[in-house]
């Protein structure tokens, strides 16, 4: 079985390993949605730096852009996070098949020299 | 070459952990996880293993194929190796075998290899990762 789109999982894993992207996914988590004046209002940083990280997340899909009048306003796209969660599900699972095999195979080879 | 430090994955929270215990000792969990024709017998239907530190191994169970290197091996405690699909992002797989009275504990980690996987791996970003996932699933629902 092949992971569902592994490529975009890696790129959600890719845009979340900054930890100041992480808060702004977090804090985009909890209300709806912001614009990066907003954002730089919110988090210890410029807008020049809020729209970087932005842009990054925008990369990866994990947030949506749409204009308001002058503004820009951002909103999180679950998901790519339910993909990522999905990856880790699934090889989680994957993992108990084959360690199961496992197990039966060395419990056979018990059984077969007692 | 340059072989991965094990301490690197252990710092942080893995993707994925997953632990069984057999009525083997370690020797033969080791022998079960190292030797290529043990391996046809759970991993997959066809395995091809080099068991040396930097020596390749090829999984392949029909269509599904994928390629690695063997990174570390520590008789009877501790065998890693990555892997990938071809074009897919890499992973680091670890077995650690444990002897318990009747039998072994056998654990086995896959995690994504890339730096930046890496670094959320480092930072603990698994059970945020949880929990953010959980907050998005109830503001749907709201």
């Amino acid at each position: 079985m092949r992971a569902p789109a592994h490529r975009h999982v890696d790129a959600v894993f890719d845009a979340l390993a900054d930890p100041t992207r992480r808060r702004v996914v977090e804090t985009l988590a909890r209300g709806g949605t912001v614009t990066a004046s907003g954002l730089a209002g919110q988090l210890p940083m410029t807008r020049q730096a809020v729209a970087k990280h932005l842009s990054a997340l925008q990369g990866a899909e994990l947030i949506s852009a749409s204009r308001v009048g002058r503004e820009t306003h951002y909103k999180l796209r679950p998901q790519p996070l339910d993909e990522a969660a999905q990856w880790i599900q699934m090889v989680s699972a994957e993992w108990d098949d084959r360690l199961e095999a496992l197990r039966r195979s060395l419990q056979k080879r018990e059984t077969r020299s007692k | 070459m340059k072989l991965r430090d094990r301490t690197e994955v252990d710092e942080g929270t893995p993707w994925v952990e997953r632990e069984t215990m057999v009525e083997a000792s370690p020797e033969e969990v080791w022998e079960a996880l190292t030797d290529e024709d043990r391996l046809e017998e759970w991993l997959a239907p066809d395995v091809e293993l080099d068991p040396t530190e930097g020596g390749e191994i090829a999984v392949r169970d029909g269509d599904d194929q994928r390629n690695g290197t063997v990174e570390t091996l520590e008789e009877n405690e501790r065998f890693a190796f990555t892997w990938s699909r071809p074009g897919e992002g890499e992973s680091f797989v670890e077995f650690t075998i444990e002897a318990l009275p009747g039998g072994s504990r056998v654990t086995v980690v896959e995690t994504p290899t890339q730096s930046a996987a890496t670094n959320i791996v480092a930072g603990g970003w698994g059970p945020p990762l949880a929990r953010l996932h959980h907050a998005l699933r109830f503001a749907l629902v709201a």
